[in-house]
């Protein structure tokens, strides 16, 4: 045998080898925190029950989270962990994102049985609006001053205003041009943050109704969730593993990246302290993660 | 204590050691740049350079696949080169797909703040030491990371493609000519594959995992080669009595190859554009 098929076999057994060693050297997921004022924590997986989280809120000390995978509504506590707040015998298929009002009624959307949903502070779970009302996908929500709901429908590109009585009206209709409104939220000012994770847009509605292109046109951005506290937008990036925050005078800056088995970061929110919380669902394992990023007590 | 726990601690522990190893000469290697501009510049053209890059590669298999010999070793090597364009293709593939389901951050991106997920913890890891080449491209990208700009290709480097893929040209020529061989082998390992060691785009253990697979693919299709004589005998010799048009041939598989197929996804998908125009309007 020549030298050189000798040594063919000899990089054959490496390559076995390094094919045997590879599950070894995988690290699953990761977090990469660029900002040195935030360190990570992991704070719920699917060993507590989790199943694939999509939007998140922080409300009242207590973290409620729409679990797309396992078509409920939970809340999560530090010291209780999970509290199933209504889940699919209720009608709900996959809930999306949600907002509550300061008398602690919870309202969500959901993508994949439609409309409005409503648990209200005693916990009785109704639809407010819903296919038949024209909301057949719902999406991103959000709660006007006054107290009605806005929230955007996939399939029909439009966002839709429903007031507590449950009648539905178009707020921005196709003229704008929005085509897929993913997550909404409300600044300081009464100004609308929209993102579009289709054409790939976060988009300003002014109180004058004037609708601003704020981050568009960006390579590696495609907003997911947004969430607006303490005078910034944080942005979750599902496609490319990133958290930012946007202020006016920053620009876009980057919190952290996610990669691996966290790299669909989705949904957003903020407690009282300043940390921000995130969720990700594995789609490939059909696994979550709640990953908390908690600012250092000097920062 | 039962056997099959002994066997998978003992190879564990075998794999940490095999890995600090890596660790340990990823260290020294990036420890010489960052100070000489020249030299890092140099290291940075190896892989920044198509030319620099494939010419080189490519001109060895094109200088290999012209060796003027009788006809019957001819055809035996232009039967080993063509196997091995079709083995280097299966390597790219498989080198990719492994990548992408093993996810290891390359060696520069490691030198951050990262949490890796063990268990039901985040666990922050030691940040591997980086020096930073003083050529633009690597400063830009450092800076790009240190602001949390990272491209999905850079969380995932084991085994390395280009290791595969480059070692399996390589190697292919080695087997038809010694002195050519040898030239495209140093050029492929000092050149092309240290370069990336150097600069931290990936770890010794990437490049010998890419280089061994490469290896290992070849030699299963050298084995399948062996009993599908009779057809590759037959394009060797359409090759020998058509070389003009063969050589063409040639050089357009050899000028892709050495480029990693990288124009081979965007022509696909161009043509494939096209079509859905043409018969879908």
């Amino acid at each position: 045998m020549k030298p050189t098929r000798r040594s063919l076999f000899s990089l054959t057994a490496v390559a076995l080898a390094s094919l045997v060693c590879s599950c070894h050297l995988d690290r699953g997921g990761m977090v990469m925190v660029t900002d040195p004022a935030y360190r990570a924590k992991l704070v719920a997986t699917h060993a507590d029950g989790l199943d694939t989280p999509d939007g998140i809120l922080w409300h009242e000390g207590k973290l409620i989270l729409a679990d797309e995978g396992a078509g409920s509504l939970r809340a999560w506590g530090a010291t209780g962990g999970f509290t199933t707040l209504c889940d699919s015998t209720t009608g709900i298929h996959e809930p999306e994102d949600l907002v509550a009002d300061r008398q602690g009624n919870v309202f969500f959307t959901d993508d994949g049985a439609g409309g409005v949903w409503e648990i209200d502070h005693h916990g009785r779970v109704f639809l407010l609006a819903g296919r038949d009302q024209g909301l057949p996908s719902t999406e991103g929500i959000a709660l006007t001053p006054s107290g009605d709901i806005l929230v955007g429908d996939g399939k029909r590109r439009q966002v839709f205003s429903v007031d507590r009585a449950g009648k539905v009206s178009v707020f921005l209709g196709r003229r704008y041009g929005i085509t897929k409104t993913e997550s909404m939220v409300f600044g300081e000012q009464g100004e609308l943050y929209i993102a579009d994770n289709v054409d790939k847009v976060v988009y300003l509605l002014t109180p004058r109704m004037k609708l601003l292109r704020l981050l568009e046109k960006r390579d590696g951005f495609s907003p997911e969730t947004i969430w607006y506290a303490d005078e910034m937008l944080y942005i979750t990036d599902s496609e490319n593993g990133k958290l930012w925050r946007y202020t006016p005078e920053k620009g876009l800056e980057t919190i952290a990246v996610f990669g691996g088995s966290l790299g669909h970061v989705a949904g957003v929110t903020t407690d009282e302290s300043g940390d921000i919380f995130v969720s990700i669902p594995d789609l490939a394992s059909g696994m979550g993660y709640i990953i908390k990023l908690e600012r250092e007590q000097d920062s | 204590m039962p056997i099959h726990p002994f066997i998978i601690t003992a190879w564990a522990r075998v794999l940490d050691h095999a890995q600090a190893a890596s660790d340990r000469l990823y260290e020294v290697c990036n420890g010489l740049v960052g100070r000489s501009w020249l030299f890092d510049n140099l290291v940075s053209l190896a892989q920044q350079n198509v030319l620099v890059k494939a010419a080189v590669l490519g001109g060895c298999f094109i200088a290999a696949w012209h060796l003027q010999r009788n006809d019957e070793t001819t055809r035996r090597d232009r039967r080993v080169l063509m196997v091995t364009l079709f083995a280097a293709l299966v390597v790219a593939g498989t080198t990719k797909s492994l990548s992408n389901s093993i996810f290891l951050p390359r060696p520069f991106v490691q030198s951050q703040a990262i949490y890796y997920v063990q268990g039901e913890h985040l666990v922050e890891s030691k940040p591997l030491p980086y020096r930073v080449p003083l050529d633009d491209y690597h400063r830009k990208v450092y800076q790009d990371l240190k602001k949390g700009d990272v491209i999905q290709n850079d969380l995932v480097s084991f085994p390395s493609d280009h290791a595969g893929f480059y070692f399996t040209l390589a190697l292919g020529i080695l087997l038809v000519s010694r002195p050519i061989g040898w030239i495209a082998m140093g050029w492929t390992c000092i050149v092309l594959l240290a370069s990336r060691v150097i600069t931290g785009q990936h770890s010794p253990l990437d490049v010998v995992a890419g280089s061994a697979i490469g290896a290992a693919v070849l030699l299963v299709a050298l084995f399948v080669a062996r009993l599908l004589r009779w057809p590759l005998d037959q394009i060797a010799g359409w090759t020998i009595r058509h070389q003009a048009l063969a050589t063409v041939l040639v050089f357009v598989a050899v000028f892709e190859a050495s480029n990693t197929l990288q124009d081979l996804p965007p022509l696909i998908e161009t043509c494939s554009a096209i079509a859905d125009h043409l018969f879908k309007g």
